[in-house]
């Protein structure tokens, strides 16, 4: 190789940043920081399996057992011993121990010390004062607790919301057990650390600050340094989980950025699926994919067996009203965690999974998170994009909402909008009389009165030679939970020199209208345009209604306590329609 | 350009560069206000010494004015006034108001665009004293074209008291990978741009003299940090911006952006934070924390007083 040919290849790997999550391990390239973020990795279902977290999660069963379900401190002299007791005997320091169900949360105290000069109350000694910090897991609540232990008073109790303490050493010990036990540590750092490596002179550990933001969690970072560069690896205590890992340049220009559970995510989600297009192929489709700033993940290039099939798919907004109050309701665009018009932003990459029906692998499914920060409480939402694709040509565009909204009225509409490949398709409908051509622009509502072919096809798209796709609306025989769509399908003429809808689009209708005034009317009126021979655009607005009366939940979720930290339980109301290649 | 600088000379002279201030005059900066109270107020309908402006009343698009009820118990039920031209461009964000009972406020989008067109999101209106009538100020320009990324405009105003200046902080145009944020000095009676400060996004703007200088203090819209440059007696940017403090790792987020800024009567700074991160996010339950920071005069630094 040409040493010219040399540098370029080295800068090409310098500008397309590797969203593979796998740091290179040789070569001489110069890492940017969008390179750290973009092999960055964020762990978010991991579980580990070893014996510290095993006994761990006794003592936090066994604790939540007693009358006092407190972790206690085990390593005390005899004055914090007391200071320990007569704390935990106090009604006050008690109070907020069980969640308003009654249901024990996890409680941690975490230190006991001697109190210093400040924190002490006139007229008590200074050495007898002890302070004693007990934490909260499930509310994020501090107690602090001062006690005379030598006139056996508690001098005072406090508590602060949203707060932790300093965390204690046997759980630093934890955190870094759980950082050089994961398997996204060892990959990164080549190899399996444990303590012992760790305290060797090339690769010095350190314990880092830092912030679960979005869960409110207690979280660390253990940080590794190796050569030039240092691996931050967070911890989640209160889930004992790492939360993803992160390299950095090891200051020589200044302090590095601090790295928390936020930036790292968006960091992540922004330099590899806000900045970058990413590609599958897979199953006999092949399709790119990338998150927009307000109209979610967005699907394009779509082709199959090597036809093109959609030209882009994407959702454009999620309108919300609430029936008991006139007017009342959001309109939400999803889309990029930062830079973006998003309302409800995305929290996790695009995954991709395996497709199961009826136990069997059917094709794969690309799906998109997106989530208020204080999901599951009321007012905060989680919206999922879901995208199934067969292996025998069909797919599916869906889309739920996961709750929990402001009140059991709601109402969710996704406008989705489908563009489809080809120029000369033509649009049909299914009614008593077979299938009936649409000419112009129009829309029309699934409902009571709807018709469908044996096969449950209500709508047919295909192009001058009959090729092309049936539709099925949703209506409650999916098999995924759906209770129907009663959806608006609207049908727009795709306009190369008119942009309506192909770019990003910014909020297309209001929050709270009732009847097809949903934004793509907008396109249809009040001139309709001929879509015989047409490129076409498909617009799909469901209408979900939430439910949260037990056993019937939909669109909902609710937090409920499982060994003392709070869960959440979500009831995905799905929608959206499938296609179906017409067989000629 | 030799002439320019000559004059420059020649007014410095005679001038000082903008006049000399006392340590007693700068030491008020930020701690003595001057705000008064508006005409209008008195025909509104509301107890006129409870009342106060607001832009994030539930429901209520726009400016409003509020009247504090006398028994916090009543909040849910509290009055409220509203100029029909209050509620002609949009939502709005940022308020401040004048030595004559002027108010001067700016669009910022709520949730979505719907009432708040991107183009429309770097203008300063001005609600007159008198007659409450809200008015263009100034359409401030944009640094670069508006990109479906950064859907927000102008983040903060201040009017410093002392110079009778406002000071507008415009992020328009700004993009992940590029600050294009710009502070503004303007005239408030034209609207008239006197100084601006450039490469800056800013969030809460306050100035203030409690550390023997007189600065602007502002909040960055991209970190929890907190800078300040130095004003002339005029109110012009006379240095380059200086990291005063960060809220990083305080509060319950520990990545807060300082949303405002002002001096209590001691010169404590009071900073009130928020998250933000350039989206549309708006949780129900307003998330924002107070943090207080006092300037310690042996160390020259701020140091933080909340814990």
């Amino acid at each position: 190789m040409h040493i010219k040919q040399f540098i370029a290849a080295g800068l090409a790997l310098v500008i397309l940043v590797n969203c593979t999550n796998q740091e290179p391990r040789t070569g001489a390239t110069a890492q940017t920081d969008d390179h750290f973020a973009a092999t960055a990795v964020l762990s978010d279902d991991s579980a580990l399996h070893i014996p510290e977290l095993e006994a761990r999660m006794n003592k936090i069963r066994q604790s939540l057992a007693q009358p006092l379900p407190v972790l206690l401190l085990e390593q005390t002299d005899s004055n914090q011993a007391k200071a320990q007791r007569l704390v935990c005997a106090d009604t006050r320091f008690k109070a907020n121990l069980f969640d308003a169900t009654g249901q024990p949360c996890r409680n941690e105290i975490f230190s006991i010390y001697a109190a210093r000069p400040q924190e002490i109350p006139k007229g008590h000694q200074t050495a007898s004062v002890y302070r004693v910090e007990l934490y909260n897991y499930a509310l994020n609540l501090t107690t602090i607790a001062l006690a005379d232990v030598t006139t056996g008073e508690v001098l005072g109790v406090n508590t602060y919301p949203q707060t932790q303490p300093d965390i204690p050493e046997f759980l630093k010990a934890l955190a870094l057990k759980i950082a050089v036990n994961a398997p996204d540590v060892i990959a990164a750092l080549g190899y399996r650390p444990d303590e012992k490596d760790a305290l060797m002179a090339n690769t010095k550990t350190s314990l880092n600050r830092t912030r679960c933001e979005r869960s409110m969690h207690l979280c660390v970072a253990p940080t590794f340094v190796k050569g030039d560069k240092a691996l931050w690896a967070i911890v989640d205590l209160t889930d004992h989980r790492l939360v993803g890992i992160r390299w950095t340049h090891v200051g020589t220009t200044g302090p590095a950025p601090r790295i928390s559970e936020r930036n790292l995510r968006f960091e992540k989600i922004m330099t590899c699926n806000c900045k970058q297009q990413q590609s599958i192929d897979k199953d006999g489709w092949k399709m790119n994919y990338v998150l927009t700033s307000s109209d979610g993940l967005r699907i394009s290039e779509v082709y199959y067996q090597g036809k093109p099939v959609i030209n882009n798919a994407k959702l454009v907004d999620w309108h919300v009203s609430y029936s008991n109050t006139d007017g009342f309701g959001y309109s939400d665009a999803i889309g990029c965690p930062e830079f973006s018009q998003a309302a409800v932003v995305a929290v996790t990459q695009p995954q991709v999974s395996t497709l199961v029906v009826d136990g069997k692998t059917a094709g794969f499914v690309l799906e998109q998170t997106f989530k208020s920060e204080q999901w599951p409480r009321p007012c905060n939402y989680n919206y999922i994009q879901r995208y199934e694709f067969y292996t025998d040509g069909r797919f599916r565009i869906a889309a739920a909402s996961l709750g929990r909204g402001c009140g059991n009225d709601g109402t969710y509409r996704p406008v989705t909008r489908i563009c489809f490949a080809g120029t000369q398709n033509n649009f049909s409908e299914w009614n008593t009389n077979g299938w009936q051509p649409w000419t112009t622009e129009q829309w029309r509502l699934q409902d009571a009165q709807t018709r469908y072919t044996p096969e449950g096809y209500q709508y047919r798209i295909a192009d001058a030679a009959g090729s092309g796709y049936y539709m099925t609306p949703g209506n409650g025989r999916f098999g995924d939970g759906g209770r129907g769509d009663n959806a608006y399908v609207y049908l727009t003429k795709l306009h190369p020199d008119k942009d309506e809808g192909e770019t990003d689009l910014v909020t297309i209708g209001p929050c709270c209208n009732t009847d097809y005034h949903q934004g793509p009317e907008k396109f249809i009126e009040p001139n309709a345009e001929n879509v015989q021979h047409s490129g076409l655009v498909i617009w799909y607005v469901a209408q979900l209604k939430n439910d949260d009366a037990k056993g019937r939940e939909y669109c909902w979720a609710e937090s409920y306590l499982e060994n003392g930290v709070y869960k959440t339980r979500s009831f995905p109301c799905l929608s959206g329609p499938m296609f179906i290649p017409v067989s000629r | 350009m030799k002439k320019n600088i000559a004059y420059c000379l020649v007014a410095g002279l005679l001038l000082s560069c903008g006049s000399k201030m006392t340590d007693e005059e700068i030491a008020s900066i930020g701690i003595k206000t001057c705000q008064a109270q508006p005409a209008y107020v008195r025909t509104a309908g509301l107890n006129p010494s409870r009342s106060a402006l607001s832009t994030s009343e539930k429901k209520i698009m726009g400016l409003v004015l509020v009247e504090i009820p006398a028994n916090p118990a009543d909040m849910a039920n509290r009055k409220t006034w509203q100029h029909p031209s209050w509620k002609a461009f949009g939502w709005m964000g940022p308020i401040t108001t004048d030595d004559k009972g002027n108010a001067y406020t700016a669009p910022v989008p709520l949730i979505n665009l719907l009432n708040n067109p991107t183009d429309k999101q770097n203008i300063v209106y001005k609600v007159s004293g008198n007659t409450g009538e809200m008015q263009v100020l100034a359409d401030l320009p944009r640094e670069a074209p508006v990109m479906p990324d950064n859907p927000y405009g102008i983040l903060g105003l201040y009017y410093d008291c002392h110079a009778g200046k406002l000071y507008a902080s415009s992020v328009a145009g700004s993009a992940r990978d590029k600050e294009r944020g710009v502070i503004y000095m303007l005239d408030p009676e034209t609207g008239k741009i006197e100084d601006k400060l450039e490469g800056v996004d800013a969030l809460g703007l306050c100035t203030g003299g409690v550390t023997g200088t007189k600065k602007l203090y502002y909040g960055s819209s991209r970190s929890p940090d907190i800078y300040a440059v130095e004003l002339d007696k005029s109110g012009r940017f006379t240095g380059s911006p200086q990291k005063a403090y960060s809220l990083d790792m305080l509060g319950p987020r520990g990545d807060d952006k300082a949303r405002r800024i002002r001096f209590d009567r001691n010169g404590d700074m009071l900073v009130s934070g928020v998250e933000f991160n350039f989206n549309l996010t708006a949780p129900t339950e307003k998330q924002e924390t107070s943090y207080r920071f006092r300037y310690d005069e042996e160390t020259k630094s701020w140091r933080n007083i909340m814990q």
